[in-house]
């Protein structure tokens, strides 16, 4: 499947120097803050929930990654900036359903919302949905045009002429993998979307073609919007992420939940009675959205 | 929308009314545009989305009319959206015509001319090199930036001015599909003409840029003469005006021209001198407007190069 996103930067066009200098400028308006992340524990254990929520759908329903992706990205930019109550874990539910939604709506996907609900046996009213996508448009001042690490892969790639040229595909695709698998790592929140990029193929470069990796880096911390130290340090919280991914071959619902069980702040360990609270909050009214 | 106070009704834009008012807490003055927009059980329809999150994006050129925020509310249980735009006292339209009619007549200053022409042409280099950023960044579908219907609708009632500070904005970007309205019947306006490029009005399935750019260049006429350059009134007429002018369009000159889908066999016309039509416009502006208004589109001056051109070596530039 191609994702638009994918090649911003491939068109032979003469805007091409303003198109790249216009992406990088505008990259900061669509990062989380990792700041207001930091002031407290409850976004992260949020971030988590919603995460594995999202993984279940993607898994159950086959979604596609970059429209999770996408979703993830509202959900993180809605975290640092409201604040969202720990203890009512439908808020997140929802936040999730409405994030899907408008994810689907960015991509021209069709998304029944009402199946993906359907088997979690709980499903909230259109309105509410709606409610909460308001709340995120207004939350995001409706910047729903994200620009993500995808778009920055051409470019990067662009800057180092590989030996084999046909490589190039293999690394790209390589990158993506480790983009959307090295996601639920919060650690890679504070690095923007091009330094994501860059060390995504870092990783995937240092896997693939080790022998020419150095030269890689070379080239890619010569770019004049790459900062090398920010790479590097970028680079090496990706490496121990995506080291996490193969040991526990890939990132599946269930590989999300045992992560978060390890972490320190384990939510109770208990996502069966997360689900049965919910159920009894099967009539959900706006009201209740709005005192959050 | 207790936020703010609504001072008079200041137009009727394509996409529904337009209210001059003032943010109570600030005191700012904004346009306030109230759309129609259609929500149903799907909740914000996918095109509002997309072209609302565009106009966010293009609207962090200093060059475009800012939009500040998208107010949602409920209007006896049906949601109504309203864009809040930055305000600006008049528009191109009006300010040429102030200056062809009214009390005192006279000619726009040339160095004004100038500084307008050049800021447009920055707001176009900026929505094109978005452009083609946004066909790609992130939403799948062709969203062909610059179809006629879509985004730039460049004309001088499109055009904001600021008098005092001599500034211009684009406005009115990119909400043609999210807010369609039967046009005509709604506002009793009949879409202008008088901008379109020769290949759109041909019939071309494929625009470019290219087509922004033959509507820079009308304007730019426009604002020497005080009149419109080609003030067709159907699309027939609007190519007689140009062929007239220009010269009917040859193969030679524009391979490809003859096949185009509403090619018909016109009379064969010399091009004129444009210098005529623009008695007050010195070499170098002539030269600028006659790249603008080359026929191929492939031959017309983009919106960067433009910025380049020796008609605005005269500019001091550092204050844009």
């Amino acid at each position: 499947m191609k994702f638009d996103l994918e090649n911003p930067l491939t068109s032979s066009n003469e805007h091409e120097n303003d198109t790249v200098s216009a992406l990088f400028a505008a990259e900061s308006d669509h990062m989380p803050s990792f700041f207001s992340f930091k002031s407290t524990d409850i976004p992260f254990s949020i971030r988590r929930h919603a995460f594995s929520l999202i993984s279940q759908a993607q898994f159950s329903y086959n979604l596609d990654q970059f429209t999770t992706y996408l979703a993830i990205n509202y959900i993180d930019r809605f975290l640092s900036k409201q604040a969202v109550p720990e203890n009512k874990p439908w808020i997140v539910r929802l936040l999730v359903i409405a994030s899907l939604s408008l994810a689907a709506k960015m991509r021209s996907i069709n998304l029944s919302l009402f199946d993906f609900q359907r088997d979690e046996g709980l499903i909230f009213d259109s309105e509410s949905i709606q409610r909460m996508e308001v709340l995120i448009l207004t939350t995001l001042n409706w910047r729903l045009r994200s620009i993500t690490p995808f778009a920055f892969l051409d470019f990067i790639n662009s800057l180092f002429e590989l030996s084999d040229s046909s490589l190039s595909q293999t690394l790209k695709d390589r990158a993506t993998d480790i983009i959307f698998n090295s996601h639920y790592e919060v650690k890679l929140f504070e690095y923007k979307p091009s330094i994501l990029a860059a060390s995504a193929l870092l990783c995937a470069a240092h896997e693939l073609i080790p022998q020419q990796f150095s030269i890689f880096l070379d080239e890619v911390s010569k770019c004049e919007y790459i900062n090398k130290e920010e790479l590097l340090n970028c680079w090496a919280v990706m490496r121990d992420a995506t080291i996490n991914e193969m040991t526990s071959s890939s990132l599946t619902p269930k590989s999300v939940l045992e992560y978060e069980d390890t972490s320190p702040e384990n939510e109770n360990n208990s996502k069966r009675r997360r689900l049965s609270d919910l159920q009894n909050d099967q009539t959900l009214h706006i009201s209740q959205l709005q005192h959050c | 929308m207790e936020k703010y106070e609504k001072l008079e009704k200041v137009g009727e834009g394509t996409y529904g009314k337009v209210y001059k008012a003032k943010d109570k807490a600030t005191g700012q003055l904004v346009a306030l545009k109230k759309t129609r927009l259609e929500m149903d059980e799907e909740g914000i329809p996918p095109t509002a989305l997309r072209e609302i999150s565009l106009l966010q994006m293009l609207s962090n050129s200093l060059y475009i009319v800012r939009l500040l925020c998208v107010e949602q509310i409920d209007k006896n249980g049906k949601p109504l959206l309203y864009l809040v735009f930055e305000y600006l006292d008049t528009d191109l339209k009006k300010f040429v015509d102030s200056h062809r009619k009214g009390p005192n007549p006279r000619p726009l200053p040339p160095s004004l001319i100038q500084s307008f022409l050049y800021q447009l042409c920055k707001g176009v280099a900026h929505c094109h090199s978005h452009g083609v950023l946004h066909r790609s960044i992130l939403v799948t579908g062709p969203l062909c930036f610059l179809q006629w219907d879509r985004l730039v609708d460049l004309k001088p009632q499109n055009l904001l001015v600021d008098k005092e500070k001599g500034i211009l904005k684009i406005a009115d970007l990119g909400l043609g599909r999210a807010f369609t309205v039967p046009i005509k019947s709604y506002t009793h306006e009949i879409v202008t003409l008088w901008y379109r490029a020769p290949e759109v009005l041909l019939g071309s399935t494929h625009y470019s840029t290219a087509v922004d750019m033959w509507s820079v260049g009308c304007i730019f006429a426009e604002m020497v003469r005080r009149q419109a350059l080609f003030p067709g009134d159907s699309e027939f007429q609007q190519l007689l005006h140009i062929f007239r002018l220009l010269g009917t369009p040859t193969e030679k000159q524009w391979p490809g021209v003859s096949s185009l889908r509403d090619w018909h066999v016109y009379p064969k016309w010399e091009p004129q001198n444009l210098a005529s039509a623009v008695p007050a416009l010195g070499p170098d502006g002539v030269d600028l407007l006659t790249k603008m208004l080359q026929y191929d589109p492939a031959d017309r001056i983009s919106a960067k190069a433009a910025l380049d051109h020796p008609y605005f070596d005269s500019l001091d530039k550092s204050q844009f």
